[in-house]
Parts: C-alpha cells; structure tokens; sequence
C-alpha cells in the first residue's frame, strides 16, 4: 500500500487550542489584521446628515449638484467649516474662482486651514486635486466646478478613477460642485439639489436666506435615495 | 581644530572627485597666478607654493590647476564652525597665521564638561573630527589645557599624519618641551636670532628667565613664550547663534541652461543639507542668488511651507522656481542661502490630527504654484478692505497652536448654517431698468428676468480721497424671475449696473 501525501495536523481540533480559545472569548477574533474605517464628513445639517447615515463618506468622490441658486456652495462652506474647525486641513480647488473669504469666514471656515488654489483651466484644476490628494493630510478636497456662464467641462474619463484612487489612499472626502451631472456613475455619492426658495424679511426688506431640498440621487455605500429639507441663513439674518 | 590648507580643503569638499589627483591651487587664474596651496600628490611631482603655472605644469604634466574661489573658502570656514558649534556653544575662530602656516584654519572650542556627552576628550576630539569629515574637511583635532598649545599640537598631528592629539591636564609644557621652535611660528628674524643663541626647542626657551629673553629678543618674544607657557587659557566667549547657511560658487562656463544649473544646485544643496544635518536644523526658506553675465544679479525667495529634511524637495522647489522663470542671461556665480529651523515632527498634538507631511506640503505647493501662476495658491484671507471683492491670499503653512485637550466639538455643531455667496471676478456687466430707484428687470449673462424680490440698497463707498482708486457702489439682494438669487450692485462712479455675487 502507497502511503498517502503527508498532511499536517490539524490545529483546530486540539484540545490545548479548544481551551485556549475558550479562555480567551471575545478577545480572538477572525484574522485578516484589524480593519479601521474613517469616519464620514459630517455635513453639520442635521437632516441632510441623517439622510445619509452621518455624512459624505471619507476617502470617496462626491458629487454635488444643482442650479445656480441653490445651495450647493453653502453646503461646501459648511463641509469647509466643520473640517477645519475639527482641526484639520482641507483644499479648496476653485476652478469657478467662486470662493469668497469673507463668506467663508461667516459660515465658520478657519481660513488659516483651507489651501485655496485657484487654476486657469479645467485640466489644471484636475492636475491639482490630483497633486494635493497625492501629498495626503487634507480631510477634504473641494473641487468647485460650477462655473457661471460656462458649458459644462469636458473631463477625461480616467480622471475619476485616479482621484478616487488616491482619495481613498490618504482618506480624504472628495466633494465636487457641479452645475450638471458630471461624474455620473463614477461619484460613490451624489447630492443634487432642487430649485431654492429665497425668504426675504419683511419690514426692512433683506435676504434672510434659502431653502432647498437636497436629494440623495446616488450611494455606492447603502440606501440610493431620499430627500432632506435644508435651509441656508444669510450673515445679517444669522 | 584646524584644517591646514584650507583652500584646498574647500575644493575639495565642492569637487569631490579630484580627490587622489595633483592639484595646485592657484591665486588666480591668468599666467601669473601662483600657487596657493598643493595636494599631497603634487607635492610628490615636485610643484611647490609660490610657483607659476608654467613651473607648476612643468614639474607635473597631469597636473589639475583650479583658481582660489573666495566664495568655496568662505563656506568651508563656515562649515567648519558648523561642524565645531554641533559640539560645543563656545566657539572661537583663531586669528590668521603668517608664514608657512598662512593656509590654515582654525578654531577653538571650548571643551570643558564635554565628558558628560563623549564620556572622553579623546571622543571628543574624535567626534568632531568625525563631523568634519562628513562635511567634506580634514580636519585634525587637538586638545590641551591652552589655545596655543592645542594649534601647536593640532600642527604637529597634522605633521605626523594623525589626526588626533589629545594632551592630558597639566602636561601641556612637557608635551612642547621637545618640540622644535618652528612649531611656534616664530617670525624669520626671531628663529635667526634664537639659532644662533642655540635653542632650537620650545623646552630650551622655557628654561631661560624671561628678563633675559626679552632683553636680548625685544617684546617680540613676549608672545612665543606665552604660547609655550600655555597662558591663554580663557574660554572662548558663547557664540550667538547663527542660523543662516550658505553655499556658493563661480561656474567654469556661463551656463544658459537650466539643467547644467541643476546640477551645480544639486551640489550646493548636498553641501547645505550635511551642514544643516550637523546643526540639526531643517530646510526654512531658501534665497537663491544667480550672478549674470551682463553682469546684474537674479535674486529669487522660494518659500517652504513647513521646515522639512528633504533634499530633493528643495531641489525640486528651486527647478521650480527656475522653470517658472529661467533667467534673462547665462549664469556664472550661483548662491544658495537657507535659514536653519527646528525640526518638526508630523505628529504635534495628540488630540488633532497632523496634517499634511511638510516635505510633501512644501513640494506640492510649489507644483501647484507653478500650475496655477504667482498669487493663486495659498490661505484665503478677507482683507483689509470694505470693497466687497476684496479678498487676500496668505502663505498656507501647517504650524500649529499649542492646544490643550482634545478639540470641543460643540463648537462646531452649533455653527450657524451660513448662505454662501459665490464671487464673480470679474462681475458680470447687466443692464438693469430701475425707473424709481430699484431694479425691476434684469438682463445679463446669466441672470434674465423681472425681478422678483429686491432687497437694498446697501450703499459702500471709500478711497473717496483717491481719484483712481474711489469707489461707490448700491447692492440689491435680488431673486429674478429664471430662478436666481444675486448681488446686483450699481457703480455710482462708472455708472453701470453690475451682478458681483450669486447667493448658491
């Protein structure tokens, strides 16, 4: 009779290991090392937070779109806010050159934290979201590419693999603002908001500010719809 | 601590590759120029100090003649200090020496108490020998209870091919009691005239009574016999700390390209980084200065978002800098200075995080300034100014505050929701129909409509003291009839109706 290939005993059935085991509980888990998530990027809206179950995911592309009007920049400004006042860093890839400090400032930004870079075309605001994700350390990555009074910007493919390769390699939150559906199936999570409703104060009539509904057009990660009310106060209101 | 040809030593340490070969140093770099100071290698072909270049050539025909560069011989002095203070606060640079020592460099440094960190002064000496040599200077070191005892000694280590000469406490005049007087550098006259009273060694001098001396020899001899006696025992005063490094030098041929330039800055910045790794500084801002052949001078700041350790960031940063703006004529000097600041952790506090890494913040801001152009990559500021399309534009740099327990989040949850305005720069023109006052429609590139909700005017005016510069605007909060919500703003000055700001 040949005898059979050589085959190691099997540590699960030794008694030794049974015992071990059992003495140790809880405190032995499966292997494959331990797995750390980033938390998500909460919005600081409460409704708009809860719709998505805590805020933008980390590490991912987010697309946020909408009408001019309609509340997209002030959600960026409030993602810029909570980031940095959290005490960390976040970049602000301003294609439309649209981001004003003073406004900022008002929604609560530390401008101290944000790097604002403000590139001539469209593929040097690509190449710069790509270079700042590239060094790491930011929370956020903003790419505002909602410019007014311009079609909507031909973007290469590629490119959106290669941004979310390098987000989800530094865990930054990659949130676009667009005017039209721009990333499509290639953002985890999409945003689009409706048409605004302005409030304007009686008496002295001023802007007292905006509210929108914001709808959940897209999720890789879990529930793919959904709305949340959102209202939005202007600096003499607030 | 003493570098005996300190030319030499200085061309060496900027070309490393002629190490092993005869070179003359020369005084200049026409027919008549001389030579300053020889390698070992040359000295064996026969080329001696004060030849020509034409003798030189003729007693060595591989012979390598390079002019003095003032500039390499500054740094080399500078890094030799740099390489003593990484030991000791006190440091003193040793007057010149004339005569058959004039080529020599040396310094004093206080060694006292440095047991505690070289458990020896023979580690010590050691030590900073070791250090100078990392920045490309053979130095020899010595140590004795006095400043003049310890050059002597530090020549005599040097004479018999040591490199270290370490004397015990209170064995200074039994050491130099053997030594032959030259070792003191005497004056030609004084050796003459102590030859023929026969004394020949520093032990001889040091028997006779000083009256004696000094009657037969002048004061001239007052200060050899302080140097044998060992007299000059003060500690060098603390040296106020000097932060600034700097590397240069004259380019063989006028370069008109930036990849030959590259290289030379590769080479200066090696240096820069060993004499900052020996400080234990970083990279801070880094000045470079490029002397033209036309003659001007092209003087450019490239500024480090955060002090970092790398050098190729700093290479890259200056390539950078060049390409951006390459310079108006061929480049025959170059300088590079830096200021060395305190090394910076990535992790600064425990309870927030660190942020981007500064080698590649540094790096990265300077690829993006060079994408975007000057003035469009940095931290956004409101400015100083009441006009609403004022804004500034900081140095984006990562230093933290101190901060003291872990971050209040409650902060940041009761931050209003604030309605942003996007800026147009420039604004849109529009033509507006206000016949009472406030506008009633709109038509402007983006905007189209009857207005809807008008809210205003809000009246802006300053520099009213300055014809170009005035400014007085109306703004209207206005939703028109297609859907949007602006800033409208009438120019009382330019009389024009303009959208500055879209409420989004």
């Amino acid at each position: 009779m040949r005898p059979g290939p050589e085959t190691a005993p099997s540590p699960a059935g030794d008694p030794r290991l049974q015992a071990l085991l059992r003495d140790l509980g809880d405190q032995v888990r499966p292997g494959g090392g331990p797995r750390f998530t980033t938390p998500p990027l909460a919005t600081g809206i409460p409704s708009l937070d809860q719709l998505l179950g805590g805020g933008l995911p980390a590490g991912r592309l987010s697309e946020v779109g909408g009408p001019a009007s309609s509340g997209r920049t002030s959600l960026g400004l409030s993602l810029l806010a909570r980031t940095t006042l959290r005490g960390e860093f976040a970049a602000w890839v301003d294609w439309a050159d649209a981001f004003d400090p003073a406004s900022a400032e008002a929604a609560g930004v530390d401008l101290g934290r944000v790097l604002w870079i403000r590139p001539d075309g469209i593929e040097t605001a690509l190449r710069c979201a790509d270079q700042v994700l590239r060094a790491g350390g930011f929370a956020l990555v903003g790419l505002d590419l909602a410019k007014a009074n311009e079609a909507t910007p031909r973007i290469p493919a590629s490119t959106w693999p290669r941004l979310r390769k390098h987000a989800a390699a530094t865990g930054a939150a990659v949130v676009a603002l667009t005017a039209s559906t721009l990333l499509g199936s290639a953002a985890d999570l999409g945003l689009e908001f409706g048409t605004a409703q302005p409030r304007f104060g009686e008496g002295p009539d001023w802007l007292e500010g905006l509210d929108t509904r914001v709808a959940l057009v897209r999720n890789r990660a879990g529930r793919g719809s959904g709305q949340a009310p959102v209202s939005f106060r202007t600096i003499r209101a607030a | 601590m003493l570098v005996p040809g300190l030319s030499l030593a200085a061309a060496l340490r900027a070309h490393p590759e002629w190490q092993g070969q005869p070179i003359a140093i020369m005084t200049g770099s026409g027919p008549r120029a001389e030579v300053l100071a020889v390698s070992p290698e040359a000295l064996e072909h026969g080329v001696r100090l004060g030849q020509t270049a034409v003798h030189a050539r003729a007693a060595c025909a591989e012979l390598l003649l390079a002019p003095n560069d003032p500039a390499l011989e500054r740094a080399a002095r500078e890094a030799l200090r740099d390489a003593a203070l990484s030991t000791s606060p006190r440091v003193e640079t040793a007057p010149p020496e004339t005569g058959a020592y004039v080529a020599e460099a040396a310094l004093f440094v206080d060694a006292r108490g440095v047991e505690a960190l070289f458990r020896s002064e023979t580690g010590f000496a050691s030590a900073l020998a070791d250090r100078a040599r990392r920045l490309g200077l053979p130095a020899v070191v010595a140590v004795a209870g006095s400043r003049g005892v310890a050059r002597i000694a530090a020549r005599l280590a040097w004479q018999r091919n040591e490199g270290l000469c370490v004397i015990a406490p209170g064995e200074d005049a039994a050491f130099l009691a053997p030594l032959p007087l030259d070792l003191v550098n005497p004056s030609d006259a004084l050796a003459d005239g102590l030859g023929r009273f026969g004394l020949h060694r520093v032990g001889d001098l040091l028997r006779l009574p000083e009256k004696a001396l000094t009657t037969r020899f002048g004061e001239r001899i007052r200060p050899l016999l302080a140097l044998a006696r060992g007299t000059q025992q003060a500690p060098p005063p603390p040296v106020p700390e000097n932060t600034r490094f700097e590397e240069a030098t004259d380019l063989e041929f006028a370069a008109a390209q930036i990849e030959p330039l590259l290289f030379v800055l590769r080479s200066l910045l090696e240096r820069l980084a060993e004499r900052l790794a020996c400080r234990g500084f970083a990279w801070g801002d880094l000045v470079l200065e490029l002397g033209l052949e036309d003659g001007s001078r092209d003087v450019r700041r490239v500024g480090m978002a955060a002090p970092h350790l790398d050098l190729r960031v700093s290479l890259r940063l200056l390539d950078l800098a060049l390409q951006a703006q390459p310079p108006r004529a061929p480049v025959e000097r170059v300088t590079v200075h830096t200021t060395g600041t305190e090394v910076r952790g990535d992790q600064l506090d425990f309870f927030r995080p660190s942020g981007p890494p500064p080698a590649a913040l540094s790096r990265t801001l300077a690829e993006l300034g060079a994408l975007c152009g000057e003035g469009r990559v940095g931290a956004p500021a409101v400015a100083d100014d009441h006009r609403p399309e004022a804004y500034a534009v900081r140095d984006f740099v990562t230093e933290q505050k101190p901060h003291k327990g872990p971050p209040q989040q409650t902060t940041v949850t009761t931050t209003p929701r604030s309605l942003a305005i996007r800026a147009l720069r420039p604004p849109v023109p529009a033509q507006v129909r206000a016949p009472h006052g406030t506008p009633e429609t709109v038509f402007s590139a983006l905007a189209r409509g009857d207005v809807v909700r008008c809210a205003g005017p809000w009246r802006t005016t300053g520099h009213w003291w300055n014809e170009e510069e005035r400014y007085a605007y109306d703004h209207f909060d206005v939703q028109t009839s297609d859907g949007w919500v602006i800033r409208l703003r009438r120019d009382w000055i330019g009389r024009h109706w303009a959208i500055d700001g879209v409420y989004d």
